[in-house]
């Protein structure tokens, strides 16, 4: 590897350096994004810098004390004697540690050490201030919600809104008002659209502006790696091999317009895809999944979450569900409008969750739309809440306008 | 479900055991003594059923069961959260950490054969019947050197048979049509004739396993007929049909059934889960009903009822009720229902207690003696 995209030669040797004082199990993750460092998002990159710029501060005497009982532990588990891959992070490795009856208290070391290091990497440095962002999530008019009821099972405190106007124009109007701003991040993963169908403004995969990701754009794609997937057999090693066969291969004939140019999002696409959590299998569970990886990874100042509507399991689907439906049966598909309401609901939630789970969210207005309600619901942080205190109503055009503002920073 | 498919739902599974039964030359068992259920049911958040949230979900558990059982309230998994090492678990009383795919038997003796060597009962008193992907035949018994295979359980994966057929099917790049039944019978063929089929793990070791023309033929109306339908085909039915099959044909001294509707969560659907648990909240009344008209069972029946474990929690690292491996509260904190002779006093018992009492409890009950190192559980007449 002579140079990879921000990264040269040099730097990458003095990274790896860094790597090997890591105790053993902290180091498939690291090694894991080197690797594929022409695919991280900016966010990602900073983070590995940082963190790595954290071993090199600490001088051996240091990081051997904060370090060592981690590595008793690991000693402890068995791990230095297995078969512990390094070169990335593995369903072995993860079967490996999850089994182990010491597990809750690697993690809690683990957790120990990376913060130690993150704290060492920041002394010195200015806290840097959080940006404002926007998470957008659209429960469209297909799914019914009852106006009166619709926001009960929200635990966390918001200010409800009733729309005055076509509510379903809020997403597209605040995709407008985003759109144009210049992204911060140049690989576009400053702004996410993410959506069951094609209805957030025409964005495509792979829009250098934004990281779009459609449902139904990715039908193709979707099929051909869920027959890949359902070849894996009951068997953790196996699975590691072909994981990585369907990772490495060429699905570009089935990828849509744009996605191929973007070898981050086409790598997020995947990663996404192999890790589980309905991605391949329910439209509303892939743009949560989606979303919330978003989050994790690329930090972005604006996602846009475009829920909607799931067939009802057809006739022995509903026993194998881990099947391409259509292909399955030639049963004509049934909506089940009630139960995807049920599932966009709870899924919206848990975007917000995650959300709040980073510093970002401390900055974060979240807004979740039910269209067949006509109804908003904000969750926002106490600098913004002044701004609609007292208020219920809303046109689209205010709160749209008014999320623009928000993202403009 | 409608009368017409549950009757072809039990006409296949009547033939399951039938054809089981036949290849040995077994007859009927006679009822013996006291007998034990336990149905394990995946993992279910406490929210989601015995919580104001979740009452409504299980309305037979909670209006016509709760009454006249003991609940345990505060059930823990300590162990493994995953399937195979949780139901591993609670059959050999030891906190198992094998490989989650089932690949090695459970290293601590189980139930089943403590029971098949001390009580020196047969085979067919002893079954395990689930609808578990997660599971294989090697949970019938351990590696214990004294033990084993010899000792071990019947194992049947029924919902295995129907995937089976229409995986295979799906494979060869036939669409299963609601007319087209040749596409989906020679598959259920296949399987069925199949020299190593470890969906059934019955072990036939040398017998033919083939089914008799009218057999077979009977099975493929029944799953043909089930394709037609619009209504969902859920595998925790079918489980279900076949362990009242093996209980009138046997009438077994200890069961394990284990039902997986609502690991539908797996792939994110909230409803879908939630229907999971509420099919396996009649399963289990009717089951229950069921062991009250069976003269072999009444009254000297318990039945156990619990999930495995709960799930993750929302807003977790590992995406809230899709997964149960966050180790939380959410996760490992569960109940138990117990009904049945050895209740003698309903009640709530919210003390902790650990899923391994479950196998001393068993043996309590059959008095027969156990390895596991816990006590058996309180407040229960055994």
């Amino acid at each position: 590897m002579s140079m990879m995209d921000g990264m040269g030669t040099n730097e990458l040797a003095e990274f790896r350096k860094a790597v090997a004082r890591l105790p053993l199990t902290m180091r498939p993750s690291v090694n894991g994004q080197l690797a594929e460092w022409a695919t991280l998002f900016g966010y990602e990159r900073g983070r590995v810098r940082e963190f790595l710029s954290g071993v090199t501060a600490m001088t051996p005497a240091e990081l051997e004390a904060l370090t060592e009982p981690l590595r008793k532990l690991e000693g402890k588990m068995g791990l230095d004697r297995a078969e512990f891959h390094q070169n990335a992070d593995s369903m072995e490795n993860a079967s490996l540690l999850a089994r182990n009856e010491f597990y809750g208290e690697w993690r809690e070391q683990v957790r120990r050490v990376y913060a130690a290091i993150e704290a060492r990497a920041r002394q010195g440095k200015a806290a840097e201030t959080v940006k404002p962002r926007v998470v957008l999530a659209v429960l469209p008019a297909s799914l019914p919600y009852d106006a009166e009821k619709v926001w009960k099972r929200w635990k966390e405190p918001g200010i409800a809104l009733r729309i005055d106007g076509d509510v379903t124009e809020i997403a597209t109007r605040v995709v407008s008002a985003v759109s144009g701003s210049k992204a911060a991040a140049s690989d576009g993963s400053d702004l996410w659209l993410i959506d069951t169908e094609t209805k957030l403004g025409g964005a495509k995969a792979g829009d250098a502006a934004a990281m779009a990701l459609s449902w139904t754009e990715l039908d193709g794609l979707r099929a051909h790696v869920l027959e890949r997937v359902n070849t894996v057999p009951r068997s953790i090693e196996m699975t590691d091999q072909i994981l990585a066969t369907i990772r490495a291969e060429d699905m570009s004939a089935l990828e849509p317009a744009g996605l191929k140019e973007s070898p981050q999002l086409r790598r997020f696409l995947i990663d996404l895809y192999l890790s589980g959590n309905g991605a391949l299998i329910f439209s509303n569970a892939f743009v949560q999944w989606a979303a919330s990886e978003a989050l994790r990874r690329a930090r972005p100042r604006v996602l846009v979450a475009r829920f909607g509507m799931r067939q009802k399991p057809k006739p022995f689907t509903g026993i194998a569900i881990f099947e391409n439906q259509e292909r399955i049966s030639k049963l004509p598909a049934v909506d089940d409008p009630k139960g995807s309401a049920v599932d966009a609901e709870m899924l919206a939630r848990y975007v917000y969750l995650s959300a709040r789970r980073y510093p970002e969210g401390e900055a974060t207005a979240y807004v979740v739309v039910a269209e067949s309600a006509g109804s908003a619901l904000l969750l926002l942080p106490e600098a913004m809440k002044k701004e609609w205190a007292g208020k219920t109503t809303a046109t689209p055009g205010e709160l749209a306008e008014w999320l623009g503002r928000v993202a403009q920073g | 479900m409608e009368l017409n498919r549950r009757q072809l739902l039990t006409a296949a599974a009547a033939l399951v055991v039938d054809q089981w039964a036949a290849a040995r030359g077994i007859e009927s068992a006679a009822p013996v003594g006291r007998k034990m259920i336990v149905v394990t049911c995946g993992g279910i958040r406490r929210e989601d059923t015995f919580a104001d949230s979740g009452i409504e979900n299980i309305p037979h558990l909670y209006k016509d069961l709760l009454p006249q059982s003991v609940l345990f309230e505060n059930l823990r998994n300590e162990g493994v959260t995953s399937h195979y090492n949780t139901i591993s678990s609670i059959l050999t009383g030891n906190w198992q950490r094998l490989d989650d795919w089932g690949k090695t038997s459970p290293a601590s003796v189980t139930i089943f054969e403590q029971l098949r060597r001390q009580m020196r009962v047969k085979r067919d008193q002893v079954w395990l019947i689930s609808s578990n992907k997660a599971l294989t035949a090697k949970i019938a018994s351990s590696s214990v050197a004294e033990f084993g295979p010899e000792y071990g359980a019947n194992v049947v994966f029924p919902k295995q048979l129907l995937i089976k057929a229409v995986v295979q099917a799906a494979q060869k790049g036939e669409a299963v049509h609601s007319t087209d039944r040749a596409t989906v019978a020679p598959e259920i063929e296949a399987i069925l004739n199949g020299d190593n089929y470890d969906g059934l793990g019955w072990n036939v070791g040398g017998d033919p396993s083939t089914l008799d023309k009218i057999a077979l033929g009977t099975i493929e109306d029944a799953i043909t007929d089930l394709v037609k339908t619009n209504a969902p085909v859920t595998g925790d039915e079918f489980t279900y049909l076949v362990t009242v099959e093996v209980m009138k044909r046997f009438a077994p001294a200890l069961m394990v059934v284990t039902f997986s509707d609502m690991e539908v969560a797996h792939f994110g659907s909230y409803s879908l889960h939630l229907g999971g648990i509420s099919t396996v909240d009649r399963l289990v009344y009717e089951l229950w009903n069921t062991v009250q008209g069976m003269p072999g069972y009444k009254d000297q029946t318990t039945m156990m009822v619990m999930p495995e474990f709960g799930r993750d929690l929302d807003g977790s690292t590992t995406n809230g009720f899709f997964n149960h491996r966050q180790g939380s509260e959410s996760t490992r904190g569960t109940w138990m229902m117990c009904l049945g002779d050895a209740i003698r006093k309903p009640g709530l018992i919210e003390e902790p207690v650990l899923q391994t009492q479950i196998h001393p409890t068993i043996g309590k009950l059959f008095g027969i003696k156990t390895d596991a190192s816990g006590k058996p559980l309180p407040g229960l007449w055994l």
